[in-house]
């Protein structure tokens, strides 16, 4: 992509340093800023999540009581894990980082439509970290789907829990509609929706899903509280109140949030294959038509996290077969993944392992869906551990391995220095060894009916489960040693990164490392499709 | 590039000029808070479709209790309200044409009415909660008598509460992006943007009650 | 084919099996093939020498993306297919199929037989006859899962949701809780005993105490039931004091509750005292003394018990060890010796978990949690540590050594009631819960 930016600009002013100080940061309003005070709070949630889930398998390691010496404190412990990843972690995860980050460079802007609106749902999202802080004082112990009637009659402290997740709805919210907005409105001239990139696309989807589905769990969650504070008999059946709504109600939004989570990732991985394989991203048009497939048919398969919660057969039959709709996108995006690296000139730096390792971790992912998707197989693998790790290979395959992936690719558009490869391959070695250590056996646990939120079992599941508790511990010292290799390339790193260290044909690439507070000196005109690499004539190996 | 930052949106300008924004131009600017304001909208419409929804379900489980405690709300007071709303909403409309065409005058005596019509509401709305309160059919002072109605009740307050706080949050917005810099003379053919967002606004908490007012107070 | 879930115990568990095995089957070649495939790609085409190469720009290909649209939804539509194929034989139990009822509560399974006959714990049906369950919660969501028979559903309060299948083989199977319902859930579990249909008749008829009931007179009916249901533990016909209130010319009496307001002994108050026992307590009675019976007794069990509190006036006597097998099926089942004793425990002919819980929380009795091994000081001021001999001698002659702050109200019956070998169960159970 020809982009026309002024080199005469001043290389050594950038976002970074134009402004100094603490509260200079804590006031800006330029989306690449945003992107790192994000960044350093969800980040903190994911070490504090982590931290939960070692706990977790740390108990889980042997039948009996091990570290933990009552089930109230287990079962404390994975609420705060999924509270504290969901809500904290993943759902800002991409979106509001390199979404923030990334976005308005992408498509030849100065910054996203409202950045005061940024920054206030920053604000907005520490508010509800906030309030879940407190709530950590009588910490819940409903697990995060916070189902009635036991979130509404137990006695820790769910009002604050849920009123925390309905503020952090709120900036997520906020976040999505900004980008709407700014992807609508702000686009460079010549930046043509088909010559958007991927990545743009995903974040648009995203976007979509997070200020449609967002409002619902937010008012569910409200109305829970409702219920607690003075009865209002909506989801309590002992007040008349239907439980399965509850469950509806929340899966309508929780469903499309695992979309929430993953489409950027997608992005991510579209993003990558094509610079580190030389060649235009396979299918392009097919590929951005899948996003939006998946955000679309997303929002009509929620039950399907309910075939035995007591909904009629045909509504499970219903939600089975739209959800196989989702298999198909997800299945062409892979595909077309596979084949941009088809007579490649393929490099393996880091980020592309990662985006490698994406796509293995995601057909796991997608294949075990299909299991939780059939009707009758879903009946017998419904809440057990089979269900734990699919998941975990969805979010922690998909969008956790997307975002590290993303933090490594535009590190150095990031920070303007380069880590150090070989020490990020080996990190990268560690968490996908670990992670697989830690998730296979939970397939295997699943298949012989190990139920899930179990704070003890039946000794027959413990080799397993040791064997899970051992990766788990692999898993966190390789994103431990990921992340700080980057922190301190960050803060220490002596390498300066050039202006485009990949060759990478997008817009973030063409202006300095880092960029000026505005992106670009002049806002570049766009001519040529997102990912024009190699030659017409080119006939690889 | 300097050191110094400028202000995202600089109101430093003639009155009656759009603001100076520094990453768009004004075509653009217009456009964007337009689609922000509707997306806004929509999610708006979403967090009430929720209790749409369970007041649905309510209802299918629960139709004799529904039927039986819809009549002791008072159908006066919200008929009424209903009607206070919809002035209101035609003043906000009207306000917006004032607006483009540089009447400010106009659109704070319009925004001015739609205001007062709010604070109507608000204090009709504040009888019928003391009334119910009286009669022990409020959450917290449940009289057994009618306590088999909480489903009822349970949404009616989340629904009409939920809603007043619509209100007010509304009132503020016309109040301070619309009234306020009207005062200014802010507003002309070329800069009402404001004026316009805030209209839908008021707009959307009107059509609320619109649907909320024959749910609870006639369907039953 | 696979054999990946393991055992089957249901007729239709071949069904899911085989849905799941095809699944499995494509599910490997796929990613083994796209994975290997990009690992190929990944190989013939990387960078030599670290230097970039000409590639040709190849947008796309319409012909592969028809193909790798249409073929997937092909698979997904017959995979589909046997998800929900099974499903229909899971959900569509037939019309002859016996129903039990199961209620879940906060941390148990309670089963009710056509013939009034109730179980906690375990669930006993016939091999080869189609079992239709109909479940409902008391308190917050379960659910019922049997591995080995594939199925599953959840229990909620409020509304019935059903189960079933038809047992191929008998022997003793796990029951879990799959929906997560608070501190014990994964301890609320069930054993599944499939016994062969002569021996399940047995087993239904044999304790015919329901129907016996229903042949007395309302007075010998809750005479029957002041022993079944251990009322005997706590509540004295001859004026002694236990944990409650004798029943010595209970009826009538008046007196001051806790809260200083006064009651009178009518029919009402004793069927709320049955029922919602910590609603009104009478002073000097511990306020959680009581577990409130309703579910387990039926209105004319209740009318029963009031019709013999009735009569009680010093001259009844009952013979305190009951008239239930010495010993019961939940002794002989499970595997382990503590997992026996967990049974035993929880057996409803035992009633240990009526006063002593194993959570730690305080009942009328010691909380079995954390009890082993414990250095206890006895009423008389004497310490004593809680070992096998010392619980041993407390379950047969509870007055003996009685831990300081406990009153002697534990019924002395187990002795004859319970083996050596039962009792050594419990204690191995006991050692459990730490």
């Amino acid at each position: 992509m020809a982009a026309h930016a002024s080199a005469a600009v001043n290389e050594e002013l950038n976002y970074l340093n134009w402004q100094k100080g603490i509260w200079s940061w804590l006031t800006s309003t330029d989306h690449k800023r945003i992107c790192f005070l994000y960044l350093f709070a969800i980040l903190f949630f994911f070490l504090a999540g982590g931290v939960a889930a070692l706990m977790v398998r740390t108990e889980l390691a042997f039948a009996g009581p091990q570290i933990i010496t009552d089930p109230h404190t287990y079962n404390v412990l994975f609420t705060m894990h999924g509270v504290f990843m969901i809500f904290l972690f993943v759902v800002p995860g991409i979106p509001a980082t390199l979404g923030n980050f990334l976005i308005p460079l992408m498509i030849g802007a100065k910054d996203v439509a409202f950045p005061r609106l940024n920054l206030f749902s920053w604000y907005v999202y520490m508010v509800g970290a906030a309030i879940g802080a407190v709530a950590m004082f009588n910490p819940v112990d409903t697990g995060w789907t916070f189902y009635a009637p036991y979130s509404t009659t137990t006695g820790t402290s769910v009002s604050l829990m849920v009123f925390a997740a309905f503020v952090l709805g709120f900036s997520s919210i906020l976040t999505g509609l900004n980008f709407i907005v700014t992807i609508h409105q702000l686009r460079a001239p010549g930046m043509t929706w088909m010559r958007l990139p991927v990545f743009v696309w995903a974040s648009y989807a995203t976007a979509v899903i997070q200020t449609v589905a967002t409002p619902v769990v937010g008012m569910t969650l409200l109305l829970i509280i409702a219920e607690r504070w003075f009865g209002a008999g909506i989801f309590d059946p002992s007040k008349g109140g239907d439980p399965v709504l509850m469950e509806h109600l929340f899966w309508f939004y929780s469903h499309p949030v695992v979309y929430i989570m993953v489409l950027p990732a997608f992005g991510v991985v579209g993003e990558i294959i094509p610079v580190f394989s030389r060649k235009p991203l396979f299918g392009y048009k097919m590929v951005v038509i899948s996003s939006m497939a998946i955000a679309a048919v997303g929002f009509i398969v929620w039950a399907h996290h309910m075939f035995v919660a007591g909904i009629s057969d045909f509504s499970a039959k219903f939600f089975s077969i739209v959800t196989f709709l989702v298999a198909i996108p997800t299945a062409i995006k892979v595909f077309n993944w596979v084949s941009t690296m088809y007579k490649g000139s393929i490099s393996f730096k880091t980020p592309m392992l990662y985006a490698m390792a994406f796509v293995f971790l995601f057909m796991v992912a997608g294949t075990t869906g299909i299991y939780l998707a059939m009707l009758g197989v879903d009946v017998y693998y419904h809440d057990t551990y089979f269900v734990v790790a699919h998941f975990h290979y969805t979010i922690q395959g998909g969008a956790v391995i997307g975002l590290i992936a993303a933090l490594h690719f535009w590190f150095p558009k990031m920070t303007g220095k380069m880590y150090n490869e070989t020490v990020s391959k080996f990190a990268f070695a560690a968490l996908f060894i670990g992670f697989n250590l830690t998730f296979i056996p939970q397939f295997m646990l699943g298949m012989d009916g190990m139920p899930r939120r179990y704070y003890d079992y039946p000794a027959q599941y413990q080799t397993l489960h040791t064997i899970s508790t051992i990766g788990a511990y692999l898993n966190g010292f390789g994103y431990t040693f990921a992340l700080a290799n980057l922190l301190w390339t960050a803060l220490f790193g002596k390498v300066k990164a050039p202006r485009n260290p990949y060759n990478s044909h997008s817009l973030e690439w063409q202006t300095q490392s880092p960029p000026i507070h505005e992106n670009f000196a002049e806002i570049p005109v766009v001519t040529e499709e997102p990912y024009s690499y190699g030659t017409p004539t080119g006939r690889g190996h | 590039m300097s050191a110094v930052a400028h202000p995202i949106v600089d109101h430093n300008v003639p009155a009656g000029e759009p603001p100076h924004i520094h990453h768009m131009d004004t075509v653009t600017a217009y456009g964007a808070a337009k689609l922000g304001m509707w997306l806004f909208l929509a999610t708006e419409i979403l967090l009430f479709a929720v209790m749409f929804c369970s007041f649905a379900i309510m209802r299918y489980y629960h139709l004799a209790e529904f039927h039986d405690a819809s009549k002791h709300l008072n159908i006066w007071a919200g008929g009424f309200n209903t009607i206070v709303l919809l002035i209101s909403s035609f003043t906000a409309a009207v306000a917006v044409t004032k607006a483009q065409k540089g009447d400010n005058a106009g659109v704070v005596k319009n925004f001015g009415i739609s205001l007062v019509c709010g604070l109507i509401f608000l204090a009709v709305k504040g009888y019928e909660y003391s009334e119910k309160a009286h009669h022990g059919m409020f959450p917290f002072v449940w009289n057994s008598d009618f306590y088999h109605y909480k489903n009822f009740l349970g949404l009616y307050f989340c629904m009409s509460g939920l809603h007043a706080l619509h209100v007010i949050i509304g009132m503020a917005i016309l109040y301070w992006y619309g009234i306020r810099p009207a005062m200014r003379s802010r507003f002309s053919g070329k800069y009402y943007t404001p004026v316009e967002l805030g209209a839908l606004y008021w707009h959307l908490v009107d059509l609320i009650w619109i649907y909320l007012f024959p749910l609870l107070y006639l369907v039953g | 084919m696979l054999g990946l879930l393991g055992q089957q115990g249901s007729d239709f568990a071949h069904k899911v099996d085989y849905a799941h095995d095809v699944v499995t089957i494509l599910s490997v070649i796929c990613t083994v093939a796209i994975v290997g495939v990009m690992l190929y790609f990944a190989v013939i085409y990387r960078q030599r020498d670290g230097k970039d190469h000409e590639t040709p720009r190849i947008e796309g290909n319409n012909t592969l993306e028809v193909i790798w649209t249409v073929f997937p939804t092909l698979v997904c539509i017959w995979v589909a297919w046997l998800g929900y194929d099974s499903f229909v034989a899971l959900r569509t139990p037939p019309a002859n199929a016996m129903e039990i009822n199961v209620t879940g509560r906060k941390w148990a399974w309670d089963f009710t037989y056509k013939n009034g006959k109730k179980t906690t714990g375990e669930l006993v049906v016939p091999v080869d006859e189609p079992v239709k369950l109909v479940m409902t919660a008391k308190d917050v969501l379960h659910s019922f899962f049997v591995p080995v028979m594939r199925t599953k559903a959840d229990v909620i309060p409020g509304r019935y949701t059903y189960e079933w299948f038809r047992p191929i083989q008998t022997g003793d199977f796990q029951v879990f809780c799959t929906e997560y319902c608070g501190n014990e859930h994964s301890k609320m579990l069930a054993r599944l005993k499939v016994l062969p249909k002569a021996e399940f008749e047995r087993w239904l008829a044999d304790d015919s105490e329901a129907r016996k009931l229903a042949s007395l007179k309302p007075s010998d009916r809750g005479k029957e039931l002041y022993v079944s249901k251990q009322c005997v533990t706590c509540h004295s016909l001859d004026g002694s004091p236990r944990v409650g209130p004798s029943w010595l010319k209970l009826f009538g009496k008046e007196g001051k509750l806790a809260d200083g307001s006064s009651y009178k002994v009518d029919e009402n108050y004793i069927r709320q005292s049955i029922l919602q026992p910590q609603a009104k307590v009478v002073q000097g009675y511990p306020a959680m003394g009581m577990p409130s019976y309703q579910g387990q007794l039926s209105d004319d069990d209740i009318t029963g018990i009031i019709e013999f509190i009735k009569t009680v006036d010093g001259t009844q006597k009952v013979e305190v060890a009951p008239a239930l097998p010495k010993k019961s099926a939940a002794s002989r089942a499970g595997t382990t010796p503590a997992e026996r004793g967990k049974a035993l425990v929880n057996d409803s002919g035992n009633l240990c978990a009526t006063c002593h819980s194993i959570d730690g929380s305080p009942m009328v009795g010691p909380s079995f949690k954390g009890l082993y091994g414990r250095k206890e000081k006895l009423a008389d001021g004497t310490e004593v540590t809680v070992d096998d001999a010392y619980i041993k001698e407390s379950i047969y002659k509870p007055a003996a050594k009685i831990v300081q702050g406990y009153g002697p109200v534990m019924p002395a019956m187990y002795e004859g009631k319970l083996s050596d070998q039962d009792v050594a169960d419990i204690i191995e159970y006991i050692k459990t819960l730490k």
